[in-house]
């Protein structure tokens, strides 16, 4: 045991895709000690916030600022209220007044306020300038002029009474504030998905309930097809026959399929992530039942077996002692598969709207389905989808690596 | 005494195991065999005669690896050439193979003609199909295999004539020597004696010149093969004409091999049957002394402690023992 | 020939139990359930209407429709005699429009997406396996953990990748459909063009995620065979290692037939999910719709369809193995 343990811990596939399963469920414990409530608690009114950091600005505005004179502040400042389209507007100017542009960079905003400066006249009519469109230039003309000058924000408040806004105070553009000292920021390392919920909290709570999912579908499947395997491996005759029929036809039909059909069945009320689970695990033994049988036949008839018949033990003693160690390695790989098929199919179940229905706890298919129905991946709203895809890949990645690890270990032909 | 066919001098092979340590698995085998004559090689399993047989070929590749000695076939020293070349021109031409388990060494999907065919085209690429066919057949019925297992699949013949098959094709090309790793243990009785018989016919008729028959079924070579070898942890411990090993073993590991045997006939009748208790020494780390002393029932203290040469006697015989031949005899008539 | 008789006699066989069996699990498994599908049926569809006796004419016809009222056996007769005649019923999302007619366009896109893109998979898997057995070392070492990886991308997940890669990023792809939106279905060039171009993302996707799962079986395939004795036979027969490493992938590919058709059923599933990523008019993103609008009649046609569709490849491919691996025939002489 000692020695097994040892050989499976010197296979860098199996350390590899134990570490990376144990960092996921490190994940799912710490995490919501650190940030605590529903995972589906919707933080946002607006859809897919950016990850970032938050900055209440209220607040900020009512913290201390102090003066900072950076350098670059203004040209910064500048670059990023001129927006490409504005300086497209400023070139079709250019062309029509007969300016030369040429050697103006389209990321030179310096460049383009000094020539708008020099050459914008709010009398001119170029031809075929609309009375709209010369609208348009004047206002262009203003927000670069408020640019330029280095004006401050006022900040007002309604007067109790008169309702008046009274000054109370100036956000120079020099004036600062630390983050640490505004009394409310929020992180949301990736952002909020379609309902304003917070993503990774969401993650990690559907990571849990997927991995849940998973293990049911596991147990269930496997404590099947151990069964049936047992069974049908260790008595044969009749009993044999028949199970394999059964794993035979499902081995055909596909298993998919027929976990469309009950899901589809099942009233949505019903269809709790537990339930999912179990239809799961409840469509996927026959491969299980499949490969337990062949190892059961091959030692059905060893001398350790026989000498146990021989000496009257039960069928369940002779299983447990004599036949269940022996196929125990083939039993955990063939669990580990089937944890990570199961939260597969929960997510391609739930990519089709018959996942499980729930208002408390998300699964990684239920946000990935989600996150599809309102085209994250088209807006290039990455932070929607593209996590849920890396945790389902990693989950099975390292249940598959650790699988491969163990089979190595166990089967020693394909060694390296 | 004829010409000499085969001579092996010195050899030593290693196999190197997947951690990267050396298994010393062949270590210093030297014979000769002459023409039309057959050599025996027995010993327990593990002791390197399998692996012996696959050296011999002069051809290595991983996990084996050689190291050094001779192997000069009809007066060609193949050991030093470029394994290419001992591919191209010796393999299949002048020393052929018939591997232990001979039951998977076809290839199950392809036709045992177009297996010949590839055989024949590995050393003359231009052969032409028509003439291959000609030749197989008229191998094939001489051996009393047959035509029609030519277009049969290796998956579709029975065990006795996939062996038989297999030796047919290993000596297509005529070879000059032919070794035979067990070729007939996994067999029952009658192919079995077919498969022996067949191998005769080959010598009687000239196909090969010489043979190297290795098993653990000692009966088997007394009856079958000229001379016996005895070898033990990789290294020939005895070695004599297959009458004066069965009946006269100085070595004391010969001793108590021939002691586990019954050869039915007289004189060897109501022998006790004795296994040799213990196990042969790890050929990772080879000891230094007697490669037996440990399980040598007359084993002295000095056996550890010598390399014990090879001691030739009478008629081209050999012994690897500390011990003088009287000294041996002495032991064993007081038993 | 008495071996392929036999062979072939057991799989026509097995091919007609499983339909039956499919057929049946197809009708039983709904009914089956605690819910009354037609209650199901009429509650969502009767969701927003308040008359109670609307809500019951409702029910009744969907009762007669389905013939809920009459005894179970009853039902199965008429299930079948409508399904051998290819009537699954009217559509109700899509109504009146026949199920089979919805169900005749989406075969089509299907069968036309998936057979080319397993197939290539499969071949690109099975190479990439061989030749990490062959080369091992360096090469296994670091295709075996990528082969694991992508194997592990669940269908719908490169599905995504790629058409954000190529369709919303670089934006040389069509982002959904399976011809432009504005185009009539006909035969002219830029109709076909433009089916091409719609091809290409749903087609890749699969391709890639059915190529890691082969390779790894073809590895261990490959790796046992090339341990195999009659290779070390052939080498000491003087036959070059070339032609050694055919004699060894024929014999690791041939197994992966059956491979392939045990993993059909899987694949079509992540397959079905791709669709309806690309919004592909095949049979995925119809059951999608169906699901999405409780269309019953539809749903269960489509399932079906998929399982007989899956059946069918099975049973093509046991065909196929059986013609050209030796082994078959051996195996049914003993």
């Amino acid at each position: 045991m000692k020695h097994t343990l040892r050989n499976i811990f010197h296979s860098s596939k199996f350390v590899v895709g134990f570490a990376i399963f144990m960092f996921l469920l490190v994940m799912i414990i710490v995490y919501p000690l650190i940030n605590p409530g529903s995972p589906l608690e919707q933080i946002g009114v607006g859809t897919f916030a950016r990850p970032g950091t938050y900055v209440s600005l209220y607040d900020a505005v009512k913290t201390t600022p102090e003066t900072l004179r950076i350098q670059d502040a203004d040209e910064k400042r500048m670059a990023n209220a001129l927006t490409t389209e504005d300086k497209v507007a400023m070139l079709e100017w250019f062309s029509a007044v007969g300016v030369d542009v040429s050697g103006l960079e389209m990321d030179d905003s310096e460049g383009f306020l000094e020539l708008w400066f020099a050459n914008y006249d709010e009398s001119a009519k170029p031809k075929g300038f609309t009375m709209a469109k010369r609208n348009y230039y004047k206002r262009l003309n203003r927000t670069v002029l408020d640019l330029q000058t280095g004006e401050a924000l006022v900040v007002a408040d309604p007067d109790n009474e008169t309702g008046e806004l009274v000054k109370i105070g100036e956000i120079k553009k020099t004036d600062y504030v630390n983050v640490g000292q505004v009394t409310n920021v929020k992180t949301l390392p990736l952002g909020t998905d379609n309902f304003g919920r917070d993503v990774l909290k969401e993650l990690v709570g559907a990571t849990k309930t997927s991995l849940g999912v998973g293990l049911v579908a596991g147990i269930v499947a496997t404590a099947l097809g151990l069964t049936m395997g047992l069974l049908s491996g260790y008595i044969g005759g009749i009993v044999d026959d028949l199970i394999m029929f059964v794993t035979n036809l499902f081995t055909v039909i596909p298993g998919f399929i027929l976990l469309i059909l009950i899901s589809y069945s099942i009233s949505p009320d019903l269809r709790g992530p537990t339930t999912v689970a179990a239809v799961i695990g409840f469509t996927s033994w026959p491969w299980t039942a499949r490969s337990v049988r062949s190892q059961v036949i091959s030692l059905r008839n060893r001398d350790h077996v026989n000498l146990s018949k021989l000496s009257g033990h039960s069928l369940l003693r002779i299983v447990v002692t004599d036949i269940l160690p022996y196929i125990a390695s083939y039993v955990v790989m063939a669990f580990i598969l089937q944890v990570s098929s199961g939260i597969l199919s929960e997510a391609q179940l739930s990519l089709l709207g018959l996942g499980p229905k729930t208002t408390v706890t998300p699964t990684l298919g239920l946000m990935m389905n989600w996150a599809m129905s309102y085209s994250a991946h088209i807006n290039g709203t990455w932070w929607a989808y593209l996590p849920v895809i890396l945790t389902i890949t990693l989950i099975s990645f390292s249940l598959n690596l650790m699988n491969t690890g163990l089979d190595q270990v166990f089967n020693p032909t394909l060694r390296d | 005494m004829g010409k000499v066919i085969l001579e092996v001098k010195n050899l030593k092979t290693k196999y190197v195991t997947r951690f990267g340590e050396n298994v010393y698995a062949v270590d210093g085998v030297s014979f000769k065999i002459e023409e039309g004559k057959s050599l025996g090689i027995a010993g327990e399993s593990g002791c390197g005669k399998s692996t012996l047989a696959l050296s011999l070929m002069g051809y290595y590749f991983p996990p084996l690896h050689y190291m050094s000695g001779d192997i000069i076939i009809d007066g060609k020293n193949i050991s030093g050439m470029n394994p290419d070349e001992v591919r191209k021109t010796i393999l299949g031409t002048e020393i052929a193979y018939i591997p232990q388990a001979a039951m998977n060494a076809l290839n199950p999907t392809q036709k045992i003609i177009r297996f010949i065919e590839d055989v024949v085209h590995a050393h003359d690429p231009k052969a032409d199909k028509k003439v291959i066919r000609e030749i197989a057949e008229k191998r094939f019925a001489e051996l009393g295999l047959p035509a029609k297992v030519l277009d049969q699949h290796a998956v579709e013949l029975s065990g006795g004539m996939k062996q038989r098959t297999v030796i047919a094709v290993s000596t297509i090309l005529n070879p000059k020597v032919l070794i035979a790793d067990e070729p007939s243990s996994a067999l029952d009785v009658t192919s079995q004696k077919m498969v022996i018989k067949m191998m005769r016919e080959l010598m009687d008729k000239g196909y090969i010149k010489a043979m190297v028959f290795i098993t653990h079924e000692l009966p088997l070579l007394y009856n079958v093969t000229d001379d016996i070898m005895v070898m033990y942890a990789g290294q020939i411990v005895e070695r004599g004409t297959a009458k004066e090993m069965v009946f006269d073993p100085t070595h004391p590991y010969s001793h108590g091999l021939m002691g586990s045997i019954l050869v039915p006939e007289e004189g060897t009748r109501g022998h006790k049957l004795t296994a040799i208790p213990g196990t042969p020494p790890n050929l990772k780390h080879p000891p230094d002394g007697c490669r037996f002393a440990d399980r040598c029932k007359y084993a002295a203290p000095e056996c550890r402690y010598y390399t014990i040469p090879e001691k030739e006697f009478g008629d081209n015989r050999m012994y690897r023992c500390l011990k003088s031949l009287d000294e041996l005899k002495e032991v064993y008539d007081h038993e | 020939m008495k071996g392929y008789k036999k062979y072939f006699g057991k799989k026509i066989l097995w091919f007609l139990i499983t339909l039956v069996f499919a057929v049946i699990l197809n009708f039983v498994l709904p009914r089956l359930m605690p819910s009354d599908p037609v209650s199901a049926i009429t509650g969502k569809l009767a969701a927003g209407m308040s008359d109670a006796a609307a809500v019951r004419e409702i029910y009744e016809h969907y009762q007669e429709e389905f013939g809920t009222n009459k005894p179970m056996i009853v039902q199965f007769g008429i299930f079948v005699k409508n399904m051998l005649r290819g009537n699954f019923g009217k559509s109700f999302s899509q109504y009146p429009r026949e199920v089979s007619d919805i169900l005749a366009t989406s075969v089509g896109w299907t069968v036309a997406l998936q057979l080319p893109a397993i197939v290539v998979g499969w071949l690109i898997g099975n190479i990439l396996g061989a030749m990490a057995a062959y080369l091992r070392k360096g090469f296994d070492k670091v295709l075996l953990p990528v082969s694991i990886f992508f194997g592990n991308i669940p269908a719908f997940a490169m599905a995504v990748i790629l058409l954000v890669v190529f369709g919303v990023e670089l934006k040389i792809a069509p982002l959904a459909g399976g011809y432009a939106a504005d185009m009539i279905p006909n035969l002219s060039w830029p109709f076909i063009k433009s089916v091409i171009s719609h091809y290409q993302l749903p087609f890749w996707s699969i391709v890639l995620i059915s190529i890691g799962g082969q390779a790894i079986g073809m590895r261990s395939m490959s790796i046992y065979e090339l341990n195999a004795d009659y290779v070390k036979y052939s080498r000491f027969l003087g036959i070059k290692d070339s032609k050694i490493v055919g004699y060894v992938f024929r014999n690791a590919m041939l197994p992966q037939i059956t491979g392939l058709a045990l993993s059909l059923g899987t694949m079509m599933g992540g397959a079905l999910v791709a669709e309806k990523i690309f919004s592909y008019p095949g049979l995925g993103s119809t059951m999608y719709k169906a699901v999405l609008a409780s269309d019953y009649p539809l749903i269960s046609a489509c399932t079906l369809i998929i399982t007989i569709m899956v059946l069918l490849a099975n049973f093509i491919l046991d065909i196929v193995y059986g013609f050209i691996d030796p082994r078959v025939k051996a195996a049914q002489l003993d």
